[in-house]
């Protein structure tokens, strides 16, 4: 068993480090909802900022880019099926060392900077769009009050750009609280808004469909040279290079290339899709190619026929003037029917497009600081990084970072979704290309398991040739060089980030390689690290009916010291527990001790070791790494066969709450399962105890009289003399279940909710009732003449 | 002098472009078809 102990390298403290994560798993649906949310947002800008580079027939490229995408995702597959966490910095790495994965993390950082400030500012042209239309109607009806009138000097206008960039800072900076505090994100939450757009896309098509019907259409110019009409910017260094002569008549294919490369950025996001793979349920590899052709085909079908639909029924006049920072919105206005309806239907496009764009403005800090975090495991960032938030345990440091990172871009951007997309599109084809020039890489380097590959592959000679990766990979590569010379600011942008951020991660490297050989040594001293791959009582030697004590503060270690003096270690064990919270993205199996233990866990050990030094008793000590904590407890707890589950006061949740959290991670455990106790010690010494799983309830005074009532009358009736207070309370529930599941549904929850107005806020009375126990002993037989809880 | 050279370099973009794009519609058709055959519970064995 681990306990505490002098220092000699033959008697150091033994500590288990799970390497993997404990994870709560998702199915497929909502797997591809988390990507939608990210990939299906560039729908809202991705067709006007293509039409504006290349003419009214961007939609062809932006269906061209969204087939493309389908072999991307293919790829993807393929690097998911090898790694589980398969994104960009792990595949990079194994392929091409540590130099290019470092560059190809910078490019990604770069698009995940980017997601954040074009999401923000392109949900603000909507809101500001939607707002100024307003003004304009009510002004037209002359709803607008002369004094507005006048100060405004006719019809109220919002400047767009500069009311888009203060949306887009609130968004970033609610957001950036959000993930300080360490808010999970939430698949049932994506899934929510995807259901949403789907109501809007569905709509959208239908009406967009009776609209070519009844009014007719534009007909959108094939994608062949002559009707590409590249603008100075979009041309980029060769609009320098080649003023007088036009490109495209010049090499009639370049010009394709070209307008490939500006809509690109249509299917960014796919990245997500590595970084959910780790999350997908048991069968992993079909649930997650079932996910991939659910991205594909929505992102398709939205994207691609959006686009389309918006040159085919917006007029020329209005649609890049107008409406080319809010597509969708126009598209809206010019459906056939009647006014009213159009602007409610607006409206509703407003409302999915902030929920989605702003989702997608989480997904960026979120996506970041997963990368980030990886990296810092790997030790390419220092642990300065990675050190947990005070209060509320998460990586505030790299959440700050990227948020400023993402501030001072949506300022420098002014609000000009033009300029974000065109710089955005710098991330999103780079990390495509190396992620592609890798797994071609890893075909001929990689002899471990693979579970799928990208077809066709040819082989001649005892060699297989994967002509469907090369293929995919010379389209990306292509278009990632034709998009430096053409896409002259996200060129300077992207490659001056890329750099710096490069030079970050190699100077880091450095510094910690230095730092983790001296600490390396330390913690010989001290510490002896035991890798175990799973939690179980054997890699612990531990007794079942176990205490576990998480702990995450250092400085806040009193329920350990309250755990050990009312314990005795002879008879149970006692378990501390620190969950390393690993971020969306990071790695999720075979962890190095390392990527897991690192100088915040060695303090809060020594503390800990401390604690229990200064009683004089016994302890384990374990490190798990989990996306969320408290599933990592409940899971641990499990494992361990604990009987009960100490923990501190929550600096940010009530007792009660902490026991809801903890309660609702239990529930997600499959059967069979055992129920433990939770005590949520305070700092006062007062200990709050739960019973966490299916146990009796707090029963009221009044109600076990009621019940009591209940039976004398019941009884009194001819035949049923022997009937049990248990039996009233059997057919009471029975009644309730089948009429709360039936036709009362709705009377019983506002009763509900009229119980808990009057008896305080709802949730909290809920949490009490459903988790809070004070377990009543059935001290009374059931044929007893006083009233008594019934038995179990 | 320059012409040529950037005429070469746009001709090897080109071609890569197109050579991919043709192998990209092979991979489009092929993984299209094992989709479908997932989506359809007939799924095939594409194992290293």
């Amino acid at each position: 068993m681990s306990s505490f102990g002098p220092t000699s390298p033959s008697n150091r403290v033994r500590i288990v480090v799970a390497t993997s994560v404990m994870l709560t798993f998702i199915s497929y649906w909502r797997a591809a909802a988390i990507v939608l949310n990210d990939l299906a947002s560039s729908a809202f800008y991705a067709c006007g900022i293509a039409e504006q580079a290349v003419g009214k027939s961007a939609p062809w490229f932006i269906v061209a880019v969204m087939l493309f995408s389908f072999a991307v995702r293919a790829v993807y597959v393929e690097s998911c099926s090898m790694f589980v966490r398969g994104g960009v910095y792990r595949v990079v790495k194994e392929a091409l060392g540590g130099t290019l994965a470092k560059l190809s993390v910078s490019a990604l950082m770069f698009d995940y900077i980017l997601t954040g400030p074009i999401s923000g500012v392109s949900a603000g042209q909507y809101i500001v769009g939607l707002i100024n239309e307003t003004f304009i109607t009510a002004d037209i009806h002359g709803w607008i009050p002369r004094a507005v009138h006048n100060l405004f000097h006719g019809t109220p206008h919002l400047n767009v750009n500069m009311t888009s960039v203060v949306f887009a800072l609130a968004v970033t900076v609610y957001y950036w609280w959000e993930n300080t505090k360490g808010i999970q994100e939430s698949s049932e939450k994506a899934l929510r808004v995807m259901q949403i757009t789907t109501v809007m896309v569905v709509i959208l098509l239908a009406w967009s469909a009776l609209t070519l019907v009844k009014a007719g259409y534009n007909p959108v110019p094939l994608p062949v040279p002559q009707n590409l009409h590249f603008s100075k910017e979009s041309l980029g260094f060769l609009g320098h290079s080649f003023p007088e002569q036009s490109l495209a008549r010049m090499f009639g294919l370049l010009g394709i290339l070209i307008a490939f490369g500006h809509s690109v950025l249509a299917m960014s996001g796919e990245e997500s899709l590595a970084q959910v793979n780790r999350e997908l349920a048991h069968p992993k590899l079909k649930n997650l190619k079932k996910a991939a052709i659910v991205i594909a085909i929505y992102s398709f079908v939205f994207t691609g026929l959006s686009a389309l639909l918006s040159v085919m029924l917006i007029p020329d006049a209005v649609r890049v003037p107008v409406y080319k920072d809010n597509l969708i919105s126009g598209l809206a206005m010019y459906m056939w029917g009647p006014l009213i309806l159009r602007l409610i239907f607006r409206a509703f496009v407003v409302v999915v497009g902030f929920l989605i764009l702003s989702g997608a403005v989480n997904t960026a800090i979120i996506g970041s600081n997963g990368v980030l975090n990886r990296v810092s495991e790997d030790g390419v960032l220092a642990d300065w990084f990675r050190f947990p938030h005070r209060k509320y345990g998460t990586s505030s440091r790299i959440i700050n970072m990227v948020v400023l990172l993402q501030i001072l871009t949506i300022l420098a951007s002014r609000g000009d979704v033009y300029v974000l997309g065109e710089a955005y599109a710098f991330g999103v084809i780079w990390s495509f290309t190396f992620n592609s020039l890798s797994m071609l890489v890893l075909r001929f380097k990689y002899k471990g398991e693979r579970g799928w590959k990208v077809p066709p592959n040819l082989t001649i000679g005892g060699t297989e040739i994967p002509i469907g990766l090369f293929s995919v990979m010379l389209v990306l590569l292509s278009t990632a060089l034709i998009n430096l010379a053409t896409k002259s600011v996200a060129t300077l942008a992207g490659v001056s980030f890329s750099a710096v951020f490069f030079v970050i991660f190699t100077i880091s490297e450095h510094v910690n390689r230095k730092k983790h050989a001296l600490a390396k040594e330390h913690m010989k001293d001290h510490f002896q690290l035991l890798q175990s791959d799973t939690v179980d009582r054997g890699s612990l030697g531990i007794r079942p009916g176990n205490v576990l004590v998480p702990v995450r503060d250092y400085n806040t270690l009193n329920h350990l010291r309250w755990v050990l003096e009312h314990t005795d270690t002879r008879e149970q064990d006692v378990v501390v527990m620190t969950a390393r919270v690993s971020q969306f993205g990071t790695a999720a199996y075979g962890l190095s001790s390392e990527q897991v233990f690192s100088d915040y866990e060695q303090t809060l050990f020594t503390r800990a070791v401390s604690v229990a030094e200064s009683v004089g008793k016994r302890i384990s000590l374990l490190v798990v790494p989990a996306r969320d904590p408290w599933s990592a407890i409940a899971q641990t707890a499990h494992n361990l066969e604990s009987s009960a589950v100490s923990a501190g006061i929550s600096s940010k949740m009530s007792a009660a709450e902490q026991a809801f959290a903890l309660g609702s991670a239990w529930e997600a455990i499959p059967e069979p399962k055992k129920q433990f106790v939770l005590q949520i010690v305070k700092p006062e010494g007062i200990v709050d105890t739960f019973r966490i799983g299916p146990h009796t309830p707090t029963m009221k005074n009044e109600d076990v009289a009621l019940l009591h009532r209940l039976w004398l009358n019941v009884t009194r009736e001819p035949g049923l003399e022997n009937v049990h207070h248990h039996d009233i309370l059997t057919e009471a529930l029975t009644r309730f279940a089948h009429d709360y599941g039936t036709h009362d549904h709705e009377n019983i929850v506002k009763e509900l909710r009229r119980h808990g107005t009057e008896s305080g806020p709802l949730p909290v009375r809920r949490i009490a009732d459903q988790i809070h126990t004070v377990q009543p002993e059935p001290t009374h037989p059931d044929r007893d003449d006083g009233p008594h809880s019934p038995k179990e | 002098m320059g012409l040529i050279i950037v005429t070469v370099l746009v001709r090897i973009l080109e071609t890569m472009f197109v050579a991919g794009a043709i192998g990209s519609v092979v991979v489009l058709v092929l993984s299209g078809i094992e989709d479908l055959k997932l989506l359809f519970g007939r799924e095939g064995q594409n194992h290293s």
